[in-house]
This record gives C-alpha cells, structure tokens and sequence, in this order.
C-alpha cells in the first residue's frame, strides 16, 4: 500500500463503514481492514488519518483501529509460531517509533488516550533496547512548558512504569528501572517542584489548577511506581523533597478544587488518596528511612480526617488513610504515636465514630439496591468501604489498647444508646452506629460458617443482646426501624456461637416472625439467620435445635418462608429458599402434614422460574427442597411417590421439551431419585421416555452426562427385563452411549457405571451378542490411551464380570478374542494394577472376582497360566493389607452448595438426591478374607497336595503369615 | 577521602554477599543490579578516621610541618621528572597533600600529569626513605579512586614496586605499601591475582608476628581481606590456603577491628560454591565464628553472621556442622536485634537451614527457634519479613507433617496471612506457596476443613480472594488455585467435554492386535 491520497481516501471510507450499525456493512469492512494489516504502509496511513483527516469521528476511528492493530500485531511471535509471521515490516517499525510520541502529545485527548495506549504495548515490547531514545524523547517534552504536553508524557510514563508494581525482580527487570531512574528521576522531580510552584502562582485560577493537579496526579503515581520494587538511591537522597511537599500537599486545601458532585472523588481526593498509597508504601517497605517523617504523615492523615466530609466521593480517600492508620497502629515502634489517652479518644471520636455512621447512601441502598447492601454487609465484599476501614482501624487499635479502646467506646455506645431511647424515631441511626461498633469491637474472627469464632473478653454480648438487641426484635411491629431490625437479626446471626442456646430459641420465634417483614434486607436476613442456626453442631454431631424443639413453630415457619417468596423483590430469593431447604432438612418427618401444599408451592416456582432461570442458587436450592420432600416423605409411605410424580411429570416435560438446559441436569436428578423409589417393576410412563435418554443431542452436553447415566442405571436397576423384553432394539443405543463414554478420558468412568449396571442387571442372554465387542473396546482403550482412572475403573468391571459370569467365562471370552489374552491381562494390568484399586466396594468386587480366578478356574491349575497363579494370590493378598480408607460419616445435612463438587460449572450435583452407595456382592460375601480362605480350601480339597506347594514355592513370607491368618480366622486348612 | 569510596566500594559489594550464595541452597534468584543506595556503614567511618590520625603520626614522625609548601601542577612535573632530589621529594610530598584533602582530591589532574611512572621509580629508591614513603602514600591514594585510577597505579609498574617495599627496613613504608596493596587488591579479581602470581602473599604474611603493632595489624588484616575478597574467578586455592591458618590465629587477636575484617575475609571464602566452604569448615573455626556471631560489637557480629549465613548455604553436612558448633542458639537474639540488617541476615540465615533435611529442621524447633520467627514474621522490618517468609516456605517445604503442625501451633499463619498484603509481589507468591504447603500437611491429617475456617478467622481468605485480581499473573494463578481446591469445593473430575465420535452413537468396534 502506497502513502497516496488515494488509500487514504479507500481506508476512510472503510473505517466509516466500520461504524455502521448493520453487520452487512460494517463485518465485510472489518474483514477487510483486517486482511490488509500485512500490507507496508498500513499503520502510517492509519496515522496520517488519525492526525490529518477532516472528520473528526475518523480521525478517533482511526486512533482506535491503530491501538488494536499495535496490540495484535506488534509482538513478534513469528520466532516461536510458524504459520503466525511479522504482520508489521521493519521500516513501519521504525517510522512508527520516531513519529508516535509527537503524533501523541499533540493529539486531542481523546486520541491522545490511543495513542499513549499504543506506545505502552510497544514499549512493553521494545522498550529500552529496541527504543533507546524514548525516555530522552519524554523528558525532554518537561521543559515544553505546556501542560498538555506534559501530562501526555506522563499518562504514557505511567503505563510503561506501572508493571514495576506487580513484577518479580530480575536482574533485567531491574537494569530497565536503573535506566529509567538515571533518565527520568531528576526531571520527574524538577518537575514535581516547579509543578507546585505553578499552583501556588496559580492559586486562583481554576482552569489551570485542574490541569496542574492532573499531573500532580500521575506524578504521584509514577513516584510509587518508580519506588516499588526497592528503595532507589536518588529517592532516597531526595526523600526530604518528596516528603514535604506531598506532606503539605496532603494539608492543602483550595475551594477552585472542590467538586459539587457528591459521588465522583475530585482531583483534590485523588491526589490526596495516592499521596497515603505513597506514604503507605515507605511505611511498609522502607520503615528505617521513612521514620523520621512517620509521625508527620500520622498527624496529616488524622486531621484529614477529621476535616473531611461524608459525602460519597470522599469514601476512597477516607478508607485509604484509615488503612494508613490501622497499618501504622499495629507497629510496635509507632505505639507511642497513639498510646495518650487522649490521642485515643480523639481517634475513636473523630475518626471511628463518624465513619461507622449510616449515611444517607447507606439507606438509599438499603430500601432500594438491597441486593447490593446484602451483598456486601452479610458477605463481607465491602473491602473498600468506610464502616470497614474504620472496623479495621479498632482491631488495628486493639492489638495494643484493647481495654482503653474498649472503655472509650462503652463510654460512646452508652451515650449514642442513650440519645436513641430519648427519641427512637429521629435517633435511630445513633442506635445503628452503637450496634456496629459493638459489633466490631467484639468481633476478632470470623467465618461465613460459623459466624463470630473468637470475641473480645471486655464486651459482655448477651447482656448487650438481652437489653438491646431483643427489644427490637420483639416489638410489636416487623415494619418499625428495618435498619435496626437487620442490624440485630444480623447481631443473632454473627454471635451465634457467643449467646446461649436458650437466647437462640428465643429468638427463633422472632426470627421466624420478621420473615414477614416487608423490607427485603429484614426478611432476607431472617431467612438467613434460621438457615445459619439450623446449621449449628451440637453435641455428637447432630444439630444443635432439634426438630423436637421446632415443633411448635413448624406451621408457622413454613408458612412465613413461602409467604416470603411472595413478598416484593423476593420472589427468587436464594436465602429464603436456602432457608426452605434446611427447614425441610431439620424438621425431617414433622413436615409431611404440609406437604401437598408444600410441593404445590414447589412446583408453581419451579414453573414459573423455568420460563427463565435467572438465579442459579435459588434454582438449585428449590430442587434440594423437591428432592427433600420427596425423601422424607417416601420414606414414610413409599406408595407417595406416584403423588409426586403426578405433581412434577407436566413440569418436567416442559423443561425437556423446551431444552431449559440449566434445569435438565436438575430433573435427571429429581426422577433418578423417583425412579429408585419404586419397589415393583419399572411404570410404563418412564419406560416411554426411555428412548429419548439415548438421543445423543443429550450425551454432548458434559453437564447432562453424570445424571443421565445416573438415571440410566436406576432404569437398569428397576427395569433390566422390561428393556430386554419390550426395548430390545434399543439396547445397540444403549452401548453406544457406554462406547460415547468409554472414549473420552474425563467421562470413562460415567462409561463404566453404565456397563457395570448393564452387565449386573441385564438378562445374560439379552447382552451375550454384544459381549465379545465390549471387551474389544476396553483393550483398545487400553493399549491406546490407557490412565489410571480407567485401569481402576477397568479392573473392577472385568471383576464384576467374571463374579457374575464366572472366571472361565471371563478367561474363555478374553483367549476368544487373541490367544493367551488372559494371561496377559492377568500379567500386565490385574498383577501389577490391582494395588491401585480405591473404595471398599470396588476393592471387595476385585477381591472376589481374583478369588474366583484363583479358585474357579481349571486353567489357572494346568495350563502355562500357572505360573501365574501364585503372583495373583500375592497381589490379591498385597490388596487386602492395604490401609483402608476412612469412612466419611454421613454428614450431607451439612453439606453447603458451595462444598458440593462442581457447582457452577455444567453439572449440578444435588446432595438431597443423592444415591447410596450400591455393593453388587454384598449378599453373596460378607468377608472377602474368610472367602477366600473357604475358596482356597475348596480347591485343595478337589486337588490335594496342589496348593499348599504353589504356596511354599514361591509366596512370600509376609503374605503367606496373612494367608495363614485368614486359613485359621476360617476355621479351614489346606489339604 | 579517597579511602573512603574504597572502603564504600567494598560495602556496595557485600551487600550483595549473601544472595548470590543463597542461590545454592535456597536456589533463589536474586539480581546483582542494586537500585539502593551502598549503605555507608558506621565501622566504615571510624576506620578512615583512625587511619587518617595514624598517617598524620607518621607524617609528624617523618618530618617538619613547617617545610610544608604550595606547587603548581606545573611546578610539580617539572620538579618530579627533574633530578633534584630535595625538589623531587618537595613535589612528591606537595602531590600527596593535595590527593589526601578532605574534598575532591584531584586523581584525575595527577593521572594526567603522567607522574605516575616517576612517583613508582621513587618507591625503588631504598636510599631515600623520606621520598619513597611520600611516593608510597601518594600512589595508596591514587589507587584508592575508580577502578581507572587503580588501573593508572598498576600501569605504572607499581605492583612489584610495592610488594619488594613490603620487606622494607622502615616500618612505616611497609605499612604503606601494605596499604596501597589493599587497595589494589580490592579493585576487583583481576588485580588481586596479579598480586597473588607476583607471590604477594609470603612476604605480607612474614609481617604478621606477635610484635607486630595493632595498627600495622589492622592493615594487614584489611589487605589480606581484600585478597580473599571477589568471585569471578575466586582467588586461587593455593592462595587462601596460605591465607587461612593467619586469618584463624588473626580471628583470636583481642583488637575488634582486626577481628572484623579476618571475619570479612572468612565470610568472602565462604561465599562461594560448596568446595570452598568446605575448606574452612575444615580448619574448625565454626565454633569460633558462632562465638563471635554473639559478639555485642556490631562490626564483629556483622561478618561472622554472614560467613556463618554462607556457610549454612552448603551441603547439609556443612549445615550440621555450622549447627553443631551452636549456631541454633545464637540466632534467636539475631532474630530479636535492633538493627533490621542483623535481622534479615539472621532470618536469611534461618531460612537455609529450614531449607535442610527435617533433622535439621527438628533441631531448629527443638533450640526454640519458631517463637522468634513468628515474632519477627510478625513485627519485623519489612527486609526482615521478606527472609523469615523464606525461612517458613522453606520450613512447610522440608518439614514433616508434624513439623509443619508445629508451625502452625506456634502462631505462624496470622502473621504470614497478613504478609499477603505486602506489597512485592515474589512475597506474597512465596506465602501463597507456603500456604498451599500448610494445606498439603492439613489433608494428610484429615484437617482441612479445620485449616480452611482458620485462614479464613486470620481473615486470610479475604486475602487470597483479593489475589485473584492481582496483576501479576503467578501470583493471581496461585491464589486462584488455593481457592479452587480448597474454599470452592472440590473441582469436578467430569468438566472437560468429551471426545465425540461421529455424534452417531452406533456400537462397533475394529479388532486390532493387543499387547500391553
């Protein structure tokens, strides 16, 4: 491409055409912008548009396209990927490097932004080597005297210097800011000072202070930059410049910069805000050599805060100092800056106190953005927020002065308690701001699971909770005061573990009651606080209130909870539905009275939030709650499944019919667990679905694959026959989905399940065709791709085989298929593998299936496979010994949606749908120890002599004292 | 003073000491490019001032102060390169006034005068005491500038020069030319292994002897120091096993200074790869040097610290053996000093032996080293945190489980939780690492959901979370990683998506030949 007029004129119209709303026009010209990238000359008509065309909206276009074009294109990857060569020529390079800084610094805003984007991607590249005189290029630009310039310069220093914040040292990482300080810290700090001047020369002239505190702005920043990584030599000798002046900086107050928005921090609070972030910065990491200018910044920062307002855009500011102070406080050496009484006092009255306010912005989103002050009240993302600091800021204090601090504030909580009781109505929020300071006073650790876990000695909780919080609680009004009604739920909530289990049941009647407050945070915070206290441990493991001890309020708690979903804005409220979901978990069969209205209720929700599923917490909570009910009620009177089936089957072929696919996985889930209910053979509505389950649209979905096939084998479990029978045809479908598995490595062991239940389940007769086939695939498996994972799932299957069809079986079909087939899986994979079989089911299948092998098959005894014979009874020896795994008691009551496996991500496993572990040989063998004893002495008995030789030839010692323990625990010997 | 950027040049140069032999044990990668500034130590500035007053002795010893008199540059060459002896020694003496002033000493205008050939031949003159002291000091402090200026010095011919002076009759010139050795020796390895083959060591060491004056001593000591001093190549084994008997008799000397620098010169024979180390554990002076390590005066503690630092960054036998003679009950006062580069040496120096085998590490909880840790891990300077979360990394690395239940019983995880808000990033990914160590020894216990509630009452999850943001992708990948495996539930094994077939589910399969 030439630099003609011409392409200038063809890119223009392009670029417009970028813009056009209609992808018809604007996707071919993106296309072709794209495929002309390679071509010479590319970038510099960019820049010649951007700096030279008459319409303004090109010359931004233009701005943009070229940014995006240096990001995808500057970095040469070309050395390491082959087919991805250097889409920008050398000479392109070149010019774009000596013309991009000037081309930046006289831009409009606007394209300057672009631009200084530009130059830090290719600095990021270029920079220092391949583009020596750019520092002196930008420095030189200091003594411009336009601040336009000026502040151009140092927007681009700032991005190509802001990586030394975040990057590990090395040495090459460390040359580059060498040469940046020698080149760049002198002018930076010439700068800086003449910067000052000029704002004090231009004290009253508001336009010019804005551009100047702008670049007082990035000066600020690129100093912490610039010092991050360590100490520089030339800071250090000019610690006294940079010191002072952002210390009277910090002081400096002028109304030409104050702002009338209440929301966005002004220049002013930005500059003073990174000014803390500096002087945080030496104070962590350069404390020696900071020291002696400490306790100044100490005293700025207070009176700052002291001086500064409540308003919004103050709140990064404020909460930066704050931490600034907590930071110091917890310092030995600084101890003696806060260690007066009346240093104390005063930062407890002056800085904590007022922070701790609620502020108007506090109860707009309290009544109206409830979501977001749950969010961040209840769940602690409110890092950056004032209340938080200054929480912060008390522990900070309480490392050192605990019982001063303490003493203070009992002293401001009785008197903010005492201007609320003279007149609650006004004085509410005093009572408020009480509250939360007793809370954070008290409160040393915490967890989402159990609340307050260490509190502080001094702050008697329940007496605060008798007389203050429970009032509240038990007036006569739910609607009356709904900040202080949450700030006490929430009191209930967090001490938890400090107050009585007699407070706890007290208050549940008055929790249960403010689930029909009208305010969102109010019920939310009572549905809440129940499900948090249904969670409580008591002793031995159970939970702490019984369902005996809720029985009086079962009624009423289950009618509040769904009259809460009826309430304004709680229609999906996951904390009311996580709340249903421990009810129904608690109060176990106490709940079968209610629950034809109950599921009703149900499945209305489920209906209606099906239309949309929008809230998967919620979501899957209410599927926990269907699964409960359906639990504890079939559990009672297993006949009641027909009732749910009634009540669920029209929702869920809604669902499937119209491919709602978040919910898809939930309801496998629900009809696996209805399915399993049934005693008698399999109901003639599912065996009609039965096809659909194999329709591969299902299968390629990952998220679909663990409750499909779940639901398969309860399909195999309750109607093998009925499939064998009446789906013959289907059965080729039904392997297809084993081989669709058994092919992928995530999904081998779904395959298994599925082929272990077939083979467990299915008439013999019905699979014998296929059976030659299965095992063909799993040796191809095995030879190509072979992983631990499908070894051990391997193994167990061709155990489970050779139990249900018998060793000979197994050794026949495996020599069908290659001669001495079997000897060499039994020499390669079972010898050797074995060991690393996991589970105690899996473990007893393998043990009983090697017995039978060793016992059962006459080929073992005469054949060359003998020799094999004593190696396998070693291993199956070495696979008894193995430590056993601990059991997990069963504590899926507990169980949190955030601790069950893969939430979130395509399947969501449900814990109230779960599935008892199933064990195909549970009845025929009880201790594979003792049977494999009485095996052993079955086969001595029909060849005497054989036995006890292959043992004494080669067993070792070891295994044989073990073998010999098992012989005597049996009561048999070997002949 | 000339001396001084000397003296100040070999501070800037152990600064870095340590860390590059960390880099054996600890494998850690640290930079040689220093962004500080060379730290002027104090024991720097007394030792000029003494040095200074002991030159101003000799002066007065050698002559009158009243035959003091003002040349011009010219007057100086020409009075140099004539034959005058008296004016010979006027210029010569006139040069070394103005090379010892307090300000700006003008090296370079001597250099280029082209006297230096001169001022060398004069150190020959065995007849004229008087000038070849005053030559002698005028080269010292010519040699004691850049590398250029010694490099101008040893141009001149001045290092044999100097080496046959050191046999001189006259103390004070042997004393000088010792000097002037040292610094040309400390100019860098080049220098010193010329001096080294020009066999400087044999006569330099012949001056050390139960008469030798104190101040004569701390010279030698200084000079010997120099020559052990550098890697790149380290200096020869033959040499510094000349050296070493004299630098163990000179470690027992009751002058505080000379036992300063003859622990500098053990510390540089330590800081380097694992043979060397050996060759002084060999000599048994460990015990001495652990002694020595508790030492209350700062610029004896120092150097000991360092060179015992190095040596447990050896194998771990020489680790044993630096414990063996005591190290593990000196360092919990190091731990506890005043002075935050005591503290991150001693901490530098727990770390590499936490790095050892769980033996080692058994020892160092049994000698009570964890409570300091923590205390220092908690209120330390902020250098002094960066090693002592080395020291813990290394610990849970090494440790048994035990071991690490242990650490985490002596309060180690609030103060490394709230590291995590440090601002380094190398930091913050070490603790992340030492976490996830923690986490590893809690699952053997069946303990990590106890761990789990633990980081996160430290308010340490919030931290972790916080990380996820970071800008630094390893350390937002590390954090990510702590919270997926253990605050996220478990990751379910089934998420990847399956190879698909054809998307027809037909069951068949080819038979192939099977050999596993």
């Amino acid at each position: 491409m030439e630099l003609s007029d011409a392409n200038l004129q063809t890119l223009t119209e392009y670029l417009k055409k970028t813009l056009d709303p209609d992808p018809a026009i604007r996707r071919p010209a993106e296309k072709f912008l794209e495929s002309v990238e390679g071509s010479q000359n590319y970038p510099l008509l960019l820049l010649t548009l951007l700096e030279k065309s008459q319409e303004n909206v090109i010359k931004v276009c233009a701005s943009v396209t070229f940014k995006n074009y240096i990001k995808r294109n500057w970095r040469i990857v070309g050395i390491l990927v082959e087919d991805e060569p250097n889409k920008i020529c050398e000479s392109d390079r070149i010019a774009i490097k000596a013309n991009i800084v000037p081309l930046m610094l006289s831009s409009p805003e606007q394209i300057q932004k672009q631009l200084s984007d530009a130059i830090s991607i290719i600095g990021r590249e270029d920079f220092p080597q391949k583009w020596p005189d750019l520092l002196t290029e930008m420095v030189n630009r200091f003594q411009s005297g336009d601040f336009h310039v000026i502040n151009g310069v140092l927007r681009t220093a700032h991005s190509l210097f802001k990586r030394y914040r975040h990057e590990f040292k090395s040495n090459e990482l460390w040359t580059e800011i060498k040469l940046v300080l020698d080149a760049f810290a002198l002018p930076l700090t010439n700068l800086f000072k003449a910067t000052i001047e000029l704002c004090s020369t231009h004290a009253n002239d508001a336009s010019a202070l804005k551009v100047l505190f702008s670049s007082l702005i990035l000066i600020a920043k690129l100093f912490y930059s610039l010092n991050f990584q360590d100490l520089p030599e030339f800071f250090e000798d000019n610690m006294e410049t940079w010191m002072t002046n952002f210390h009277s900086l910090l002081t400096l107050d002028n109304k030409l910069l104050q702002t009338d928005d209440e929301e966005e921090a002004g220049l002013l609070e930005l500059l003073k805000s990174q000014i803390c972030d500096n002087a945080a910065l030496y104070a962590q990491k350069y404390d020696e050599e900071f020291q002696p200018y400490l306790p100044r910044f100490v005293t700025a920062i207070w009176n700052l805060l002291v001086t500064t307002g409540q308003e919004v855009k103050y709140d990064l500011l404020v909460s930066n100092a704050i931490q600034f102070l907590a930071s110091v406080c917890e310092r030995p050496h600084y101890k003696h800056l806060f260690e007066d009484q009346n240093t104390l006092t005063s930062i407890c009255e002056k800085v904590i106190v007022p922070n701790m306010e609620f502020r108007a912005a506090d109860e707009e989103a309290f009544e109206d953005n409830s979501e977001e002050y749950i969010r961040r009240d209840l769940e602690g993302s409110d890092i950056d927020t004032r209340r938080r600091a200054a929480c912060d800021l008390v522990r900070g204090l309480c490392k050192f002065f605990e019982g001063p601090v303490t003493g203070i504030f009992s002293g401001y909580v009785n008197s903010m308690l005492q201007e609320y009781a003279k007149n609650p109505s006004v004085n509410w929020k005093h009572k408020d701001a009480a509250i939360y300071l007793v809370t954070s006073l008290a409160s040393k650790a915490q967890t989402q699971k159990h609340g307050i876990t260490q509190a502080n000695e001094l702050v008697n909780l329940t007496e605060f909770f008798v007389n203050h919080i429970q009032p509240d609680l038990k007036s006569a009004s739910v609607n009356e005061f709904p900040v202080l009604k949450a700030d006490g739920i929430k009191y209930i909530m967090i001490f938890r573990n400090q107050v009585s289990k007699e407070q706890l049941l007290v208050s549940i009647p008055l929790l249960i009651n403010h689930l029909q407050a009208e305010s969102i945070v109010v019920h939310t915070y009572a549905a809440h606080a129940l499900e948090r206290l249904f969670t409580m441990r008591g002793t031995n493991n159970t939970t702490l209130i019984t369902a005996a001890e809720m029985a009086p309020f079962v009624e009423v708690l289950l009618t509040n909870l769904f009259k809460a979903l009826t309430l304004p804005g709680s229609s999906e409220n996951e904390y009311i539905m996580k709340a249903i979901m421990r009810s129904f978990s608690l109060l176990q069969e106490s709940i079968i009275p209610y629950i034809p209205s109950v599921i009703t209720q149900l499945t209305q929700k489920l209906l209606a939030v099906s239309k949309n599923p929008s809230k998967p917490h919620f979501n899957h909570y209410m599927f926990e709650s269907i699964c409960l009910s359906i639990r504890i009620t079939c559990k009672a009177n297993p006949d009641a499944v027909g009732s749910f089936e009634e009540a669920l089957f029209m929702v869920f072929t809604e669902i499937l019919q119209n491919d709602v696919q978040e919910f898809i996985p939930y309801v496998f889930q629900v009809m696996s667990l209805l399915l399993e209910m049934h005693k008698n053979e399999i109901p003639s509505s599912y065996m009609a679905l039965f096809p659909h389950l194999l329709q591969p649209v299902l299968w390629e979905r990952t998220g679909n694959i663990p409750p499909l096939v779940r639901l398969l084998q309860a399909y195999l479990e309750r109607g093998a026959n009925t499939i064998a029978s009446a789906a013959a045809d289907k059965i080729p479908g039904l392997l297809g989905v084993f081989q669709k598995l058994i092919a992928s490595k995530a999904n081998d062991h779904q395959g298994f399940y599925l082929l272990n239940s077939i083979i467990e389940h299915m008439p013999p007769e019905s699979v014998d065709q296929y059976r030659k086939q299965i095992f063909i695939l799993l040796f191809q498996r095995l030879q190509n791709s072979k992983t631990t994972k499908f070894i051990k799932s391997f193994l167990v299957f061709i155990n489970l085989y050779c139990i249900k069809y018998g060793a000979l079986a197994l050794q026949e079909i495996f020599d069908s298929i290659q001669p001495k087939m079997f000897g060499m899986v039994l020499e390669k994979i079972i010898i050797p593998e074995i060991q690393k079989v996991s589970g105690q089911v899996e473990k007893k299948i393998c043990a009983v299936g090697i017995t039978k092998i060793l016992t059962e098959c006459p080929p073992m005894m005469d054949t060359e496979y003998t020799k094999l014979w004593t190696p396998l009874l070693q291993a199956l020896i070495g696979l008894f010994e193995l430590p056993e795994d601990d059991t997990i008691p069963d504590e899926e009551h507990f169980i949190d949606i955030e601790d069950t496996p893969g939430y979130q991500t395509a399947f969501s496993q449900l814990a109230f749908a779960g599935k008892k572990e199933h064990d195909p040989v549970g009845q025929m063998v009880n201790n594979p120890r003792i049977h494999l004893a009485q095996s052993l002495h079955k086969l001595s008995t029909a060849c005497p002599g054989r036995v006890p030789s292959m043992l004494s030839t080669s067993l070792n010692a070891e295994a044989l004292q073990y073998l010999q323990g098992y012989l005597q625990a049996a009561s048999v010997t070997l002949l | 003073m000339p001396v001084v950027c000397k003296h100040s040049e070999r501070m800037k140069k152990f600064k870095n000491k340590g860390k590059d032999a960390a880099a054996l044990r600890r494998q850690r990668v640290e930079v040689n490019i220093e962004l500080r500034k060379a730290k002027k130590d104090e024991q720097i500035l007394k030792r000029r001032s003494i040095l200074l007053r002991l030159m101003d002795e000799s002066v007065s010893l050698g002559e009158d102060k009243s035959n003091e008199i003002e040349l011009s540059l010219e007057e100086i060459v020409e009075a140099v390169n004539g034959s005058n002896t008296k004016l010979q020694l006027q210029a010569t003496q006139a040069t070394r006034r103005m090379l010892s002033r307090q300000k700006d000493p003008p090296i370079n205008q001597i250099i280029e005068l082209g006297i230096i050939p001169r001022l060398v031949e004069f150190l020959t003159r065995a007849d004229n005491a008087s000038l070849q002291f005053e030559a002698a000091w005028a080269l010292t402090n010519i040699a004691s500038g850049t590398s250029n200026h010694t490099k101008a010095v040893v141009e001149g011919g001045a290092i044999a020069a100097f080496i046959s002076l050191l046999s001189s009759p006259h103390m004070h010139i042997s004393e000088q030319s010792v000097w002037a050795l040292g610094n040309i020796a400390g100019d860098g390895p080049l220098y010193r292994d010329a001096l080294i083959n020009c066999n400087v060591i044999p006569p330099l060491l012949a001056l050390v002897s139960p008469v030798t004056p104190v101040g004569f001593l701390r010279n030698i000591t200084w000079t010997l120091s120099n020559l052990c001093r550098n890697k790149n190549p380290y200096p020869p084994l033959d040499a510094v096993r000349k050296m070493l008997p004299v630098l163990i008799c000179l470690l027992e000397h009751e002058d505080k200074d000379i036992i300063s620098d003859s622990c500098w010169a053990v510390s540089y024979l330590t800081d380097g790869s694992n043979d060397r180390i050996q060759i002084v554990v060999d000599t048994g002076i460990l015990k001495r040097l652990v002694e020595l390590m508790a030492s209350p005066e700062l610029i004896v503690m120092t150097p000991a610290l360092r060179a015992i630092g190095n040596v447990v960054t050896g194998t771990d036998e020489q680790t044993q053996a630096a414990i063996d003679a005591g190290v593990l009950a000196v360092l919990p006062h190091l731990l506890r000093h005043a002075k935050p580069t005591i503290q991150k040496e001693a901490a530098w120096t727990l770390s590499n032996i936490a790095a050892g085998p769980c033996q080692q590490i058994q020892q160092l909880i049994t000698c009570g080293l964890l409570p300091p840790l923590v205390e220092l891990l908690d209120k330390g300077d902020f250098k002094a945190q960066k090693e002592a979360v080395w020291a813990v990394a290394n610990f849970t690395t090494g440790g048994t489980v035990e071991q690490v239940v242990e650490l985490v019983h002596s309060g180690v995880l609030k103060p490394l939780l709230n590291l995590l808000l440090a601002k380094d990033s190398k930091t913050i990914l070490v603790i992340l690492d030492t976490i996830s160590n923690i986490f590893l020894a809690a699952e053997k216990l069946g303990e990590t959901e106890r761990l789990c509630l633990l980081v996160e009452e430290l308010d340490g999850l919030e931290k972790i979370e916080a990380l996820q943001t970071h800008d630094n992708n390893m350390v937002y990948r590390a954090a990510l990683n702590i919270i997926e495996k253990y605050f996220s539930g478990e990751e379910n094994p089934d998420l990847q998506p399956g190879t698909s077939e054809d998307g027809l589910y037909d069951f068949s399969v080819e038979k192939q030949d099977f050999n596993f």
